[in-house]
Order: structure tokens, then sequence, then C-alpha cells
């Protein structure tokens, strides 16, 4: 099974090391302990046994012994401490030995003292310390042999094994914790980049912040270099669309005025077609016009603008044609009213908003400006209820107005908005008619 | 009725002079901004259809040109790329009117109508109100020598009050005027209007008296 997680990976990997290596030290711990028991108790065993030798002497019925090791242990049958001496015929025992004897020597040298583990009586397992010694020099060699139960050493040992594993085992829980967090905090960076990747969707000008880790910082770089040419590249495709946008509008008038041509010459099918394709095609390019504008407003966060004089310019278009003449038009905009757009755009958004309202205004446009919270600005107007319901309910519903009636207009101008930051909605007015409103929650900057 | 057609496409031009010479408009075509700054400057028309997107020098320049030189004739601008920001540019600059590419055939030449009726109705006199000047002809208006945009509505209201030789006309009279008699009373909209014209023509011009209606000060007693 391959583990697709890198964390998983970094967490199975610590783990299994740190415990590889604590296992290796619990054996070598172990073994080093075990040695120096067998060092200390050789150590003990040699002093005993020279204690044993110098009480031993030999007289005509054999071996005898002054006095012999002090340790009382030596007299307890079955103790686990035992010496013999045997040679010449005779043997020695201590009285732990009772009626047994210690197994014969195999290799001890008469020069030294030599060790090894042997079976003894009592069915103990022995460590046991001899030496060949003559105790006078035409005398016979007596074997001297002292030996000790290893049970005592071996619980102790396996002891020891056993709380040190225990220890060890926490131990591994605890660095297994420790490469845990390490891996956490390795690994930050990554998901840090990853939520201001989803930013930077979002917001095509956004980019990853620099100067974090000095391992971080190339890849920060290269992201952002890869967003800033893919960025170009769109705006040089938006820029081209718009431009392709614009540069068909002749065209499309002089289709026109070939359709018109056409119907002139009696071919009205054909002049039809011509109609409804130009028709197909005015919508495109309004479209892409509009979304290019949208683009651009998205990518110029610090614009500014005065609401008023806008409004007023825009009235002023809209007095002169035939339905703005007709109207009266409100305008309850303070001086200092500031929207965080660029004058342009904000022009385009309010134009198709109150070029919407003139419509379908039967006296009155009213033009206001609400800065209880942040800044609002309201267009309504005093149509026909049933008509501003109808429009309201089909906004909300699938997101624009009828097509017939402005609803390119409308969902333009919410895209508009909504790419300034803005709230956009649709209502109904007191005036009775539709209101419109462009919310920015935070005060916009002066 | 002499009307000038100033457009570079070469089937848009002569479609628009077959079209307004099928309305009875004398048309004459201009297909670039020199050619047509030169014939503004120097011949009378009756209205002008300017291309804003024009060879040689742009439309709006050729129409503040004729502004500066007084050239008063009305002038409906073409705009190719019906942005809100280019017909506010278009009628700072001095036009009466504006329509997007593409256009309806009909649709222009009912506001090359409307433009050439609206200019050839006007006498040309002005009205001295107080501070107010009105020029019918123009149908624009200066406070203390500043130029005030009014809208053709705002106009005809301070136009009807200034003809009514100091009498207060109530809001029912002035929206039979305005809206025309068969029209409900709109006595918001007046109101409205009221508050308007005062916001930009100062407080003391237009009084209301109450139970008369409204008059405009400095016009009798």
């Amino acid at each position: 099974m391959i583990v697709r997680s890198l964390r998983i990976r970094l967490m199975l990997g610590a783990a299994v090391a740190i415990f590889s290596a604590l296992a290796l030290a619990w054996l070598a711990m172990t073994l080093i302990f075990e040695h120096h028991l067998e060092q200390r108790l050789e150590a003990e065993l040699t002093a005993q046994a020279t204690l044993l030798l110098t009480d031993l002497s030999r007289n005509a019925q054999g071996l005898a012994i002054d006095g012999g090791p002090a340790d009382p242990r030596y007299d307890a049958p079955a103790s686990g401490f035992y010496w013999q001496a045997s040679g010449g015929g005779s043997v020695l025992r201590s009285r732990s030995l009772w009626d047994q004897t210690l197994p014969a020597a195999s290799d001890a040298q008469p020069d030294n003292w030599t060790h090894r583990s042997t079976q003894g009586p009592f069915g103990q397992r022995l460590f046991m310390l001899e030496r060949q010694v003559r105790l006078d020099r035409a005398g016979p060699v007596v074997l001297v042999q002292l030996a000790q139960d290893v049970a005592p050493m071996s619980l102790a040992i396996t002891e020891f094994g056993r709380e040190l594993a225990l220890f060890l085992l926490l131990l591994w829980a605890a660095l297994s914790a420790a490469a845990w967090a390490q891996v956490q905090l390795g690994l930050a960076p990554i998901a840090r980049i990853r939520r201001q990747l989803g930013l930077m969707q979002q917001r095509s000008e956004k980019r990853l912040p620099r100067g974090s880790l000095s391992e971080i910082e190339p890849l920060v770089a290269e992201i952002n270099n890869l967003a800033d040419a893919r960025e170009a590249d769109l705006n040089r495709a938006r820029r081209r669309a718009a431009d392709l946008a614009h540069s068909l509008k002749t065209p499309l008038a002089a289709l026109s005025v070939q359709s018109r041509k056409a119907r002139a010459a009696g071919a009205a099918d054909a002049a039809d077609g011509l109609d409804r394709a130009a028709a197909a095609i005015q919508r495109a390019v309004d479209w892409e016009l509009a979304r290019a504008r949208i683009t651009a407003v998205r990518q110029d966060g610090a614009a500014s603008s005065a609401a008023l004089p806008v409004v007023e310019r825009l009235l002023g278009v809209l007095e002169r044609t035939e339905r703005g003449a007709e109207l009266v038009f409100e305008v309850e905009i303070d001086k200092a009213v500031r929207v965080p757009m660029a004058a342009d755009d904000l022009t385009e958004l309010l134009g198709s908003l109150v070029e919407n309202a003139v419509r379908h205004a039967r006296r009155r446009v009213q033009a206001v400006a609400d800065t209880t919270s942040g800044v609002a600005l309201l267009i309504d107007d005093d149509g026909p209820p049933d008509d501003a319901r109808a429009a309201v309910s089909a906004f909300k519903r699938r997101g624009r107005a009828d097509e017939a009636g402005g609803g390119l207009g409308l969902s333009i101008a919410r895209d508009l908005a909504e790419a300034a930051g803005a709230h956009f909605e649709l209502a109904m007015s007191p005036l009775g008619g539709m209101r419109a409103r462009i919310a920015w929650m935070r005060e916009a900057p002066a | 009725m002499r009307v000038l057609v100033v457009e570079d496409d070469p089937d848009v031009g002569p479609d628009l002079l077959r079209g307004l010479e099928a309305a009875g408009f004398v048309a004459e075509w201009s297909r670039d901004g020199e050619d047509a700054w030169f014939r503004g400057d120097v011949e009378e028309f009756d209205a002008v259809v300017l291309d804003l997107g024009l060879p040689k020098m742009d439309g709006l320049t050729v129409l503040k040109r004729w502004r500066e030189a007084e050239r008063g004739f009305p002038v409906l601008v073409l705009s190719a790329r019906g942005a809100w920001t280019e017909k506010v540019t278009g009628i700072e600059a001095g036009a009466d009117d504006y329509l997007a590419k593409p256009f309806e055939m009909g649709e222009l030449v009912t506001r090359v109508r409307a433009l050439v009726r609206r200019a050839g109705g006007r006498t040309s006199s002005t009205i001295q109100i107080g501070k107010l000047t009105l020029d019918t002809h123009r149908m624009s208006a200066t406070l203390e020598g500043a130029p005030v945009r009014l809208s053709p509505l705002e106009f005809r209201f301070i136009d009807f009050l200034a003809h009514q030789g100091g009498r207060a006309v109530s809001a029912g009279e002035l929206s039979d005027h305005l809206y025309g008699s068969g029209a409900a009373a709109e006595a918001n909209a007046i109101e409205a209007l009221v508050l308007r014209l005062r916001r930009k023509l100062g407080q003391g011009l237009i009084e209301t008296r109450r139970g008369f209606g409204y008059r405009l000060s400095g016009t009798g007693t």
C-alpha cells in the first residue's frame, strides 16, 4: 500500500526510526548491565576464593580447612553459595552443598582463576570460579571451586530489562509526539500556501506574501511569477476580446444597413435572419465589454470617487432623453460621500441603474446616499408596482431580470457592484416602483 | 431642412443619408473630422448627426470646436461604445442627444426630428428673474453669470412661472401644464421638482404661498 499523505509518511518514518533506535539501546544496555553484574560477581568470588585458599592446608588425613568463609550462606543447604576443594583423594565442601558435589573442572588453570557457567546441584545454574593449586611443593594438585547461583542475578537482569523497556516505550511515545509536532510545524507553511492560493483563485490580483521561510521563499516567488504571467496573459486576452468587441460595432451597424436594403428589395426573410444574427452578435459584444470592465474594476482596488458629481453628470444626460425630460430627479447625496470605485466605473454602474429607473418611472426618480453604516447608494423609481415586483422576484430567482426590460443591464450592474466589493440588491421602493441598492459595508476610503 | 451626416463608414454613411432623405431632410455627407469641422463652421445646418470615431479629428474635438465658435445647431452623437462615460462626455461637450450604435433608422429619424423641432421652436430671448437669467433659445440658465444646468422639465417649470407675472400657481395647475391636463395631479412630483430647483438655484427664488401655490420672487407682488 502506498501512503499518499506526506504527513503520515513522515510520522511513520519517524516512529519506526525512533522505535528501532530505542530497541537497539535496550538491547545494548541490558547486555552492558549483565556484563557489569558478572564482573561484580567475579570480583566478589575472587576475594572470597583468596581467603579460602589461605585457610586451606594439608595434613596426614588429607585436606583440612581452618575456619573457612565467614559468610553464613555457605552453611545453609542449597543456599546457592558453594565452595569445594578436591585433590589427593580427599574432598572438602561447604555445608551448603549438603550431599552434592560441584561438577569437576573442565579446564581449570593452575596460575589463574577462571570462571564458567555450569549446571550445578539442586537444579541451579551456577557461576563457578575455579583454579588448580598446590598447597605445598610435594603435594598433589588441589582443585578449588567457588560457585554462586545465577538466579538472583538473572532476576535482576530481567527486572532491569522490563523496567528499561517500559521507560523506553514512554520515551518512544514522547519522541514520537515531538516528531509529530515537528511534522505539523514543518507542513504548516504548505497549508498556509494552500489557503493563500485559494484566495488567489478568488481574486486574481492577490499574491502570496513574501518574506516567509527561506526554504519556502523560492516556491512563493515562483508561484507569484506564474500568477503574474497568467494574469498578464488573461489581461492580454481580455483586451483583445474588448478590442474585438469594439471593432464589431461599426460592422454591426453596416449589417443592419444590409438588412434594410434586403428588406427594401423585398427579401424580408433574409432581412429577419440578418437582424437576428446582428442582435445575437450585439448581445455577445455587450457581454464581452461588460466583462472587460468588471475585470478592470476588480483589479482597481484602490480607486475611490465622489458619488454626487457622477450622479449629476448622468442625470444631465438622462434629462435630455425623451423619457428623462418628463421626470423629476431627486438627489439626496452629500458632497462628501465617496465610494471605492473609479468614477468611470461608477458612471457605468449607476448609468444602467438610473436608465432602468427612468425607463420605468412615471414621474420621479430618486438617487439617495445612506451613510448610516458604511455607504449605500439607492436608486428608486415610482413605476408600476406590479412590474417592479415581477422584475425583483425574477431577479432574485434567476439572478437576472427579464432580458427584454434591461435585464442584461441589471445583471451587469450587479456584477460590476460585486466586483467593486459591494452588495447589490433589488427591492420594492417606497415610491412604488423598484429600488436598486448598492452597499459597501465598511466606510469607503476617503 | 439640412442635416450634416458625419460618418466615416462607407456602408453606414450612405444608409444614414438615404434614411434621412426618405424622411424629408436634405442630408449631406462628411467623411472625416476636419472636413466636418470646416463645413459646420462655415455652412448653416438645421441638425448634425456626428459619429465620434472619425479619421483626422475625433468627433468630440469637432463638437467642442463648434461650440467654442458658438455654432448652436443641434447635434446628435452616434456613440460606438455605448458606454455611459462616453455619453456623459459627449453631452458635456455640447451634444444635444446621443444614440448608441447599432441603431434603428426609425429611432434616429425620430431623434433628429425632435432636435430640429426643439431648436426651431425657440425664439431667441432672455428673461431676467433676480439673479437668474433664462435663455429661452438655448433652454439654458445662468445664475449670477455662472451656467446652471436645468433639465427640460425644470426649464419649463421656471419658464412657466416666469410668465405668470408674479401670480402664485397651484401644484395642480403646474402639473397640468407640465404633464398635460389628462394626467392625474402629481403633487409629490411637483414638490420634488421644487426641492431640486431650490438646490440648484438657491432657496429664495421659488416661494411657497400657503394655500395658493408657487411663485417666483422678484416677479411682481
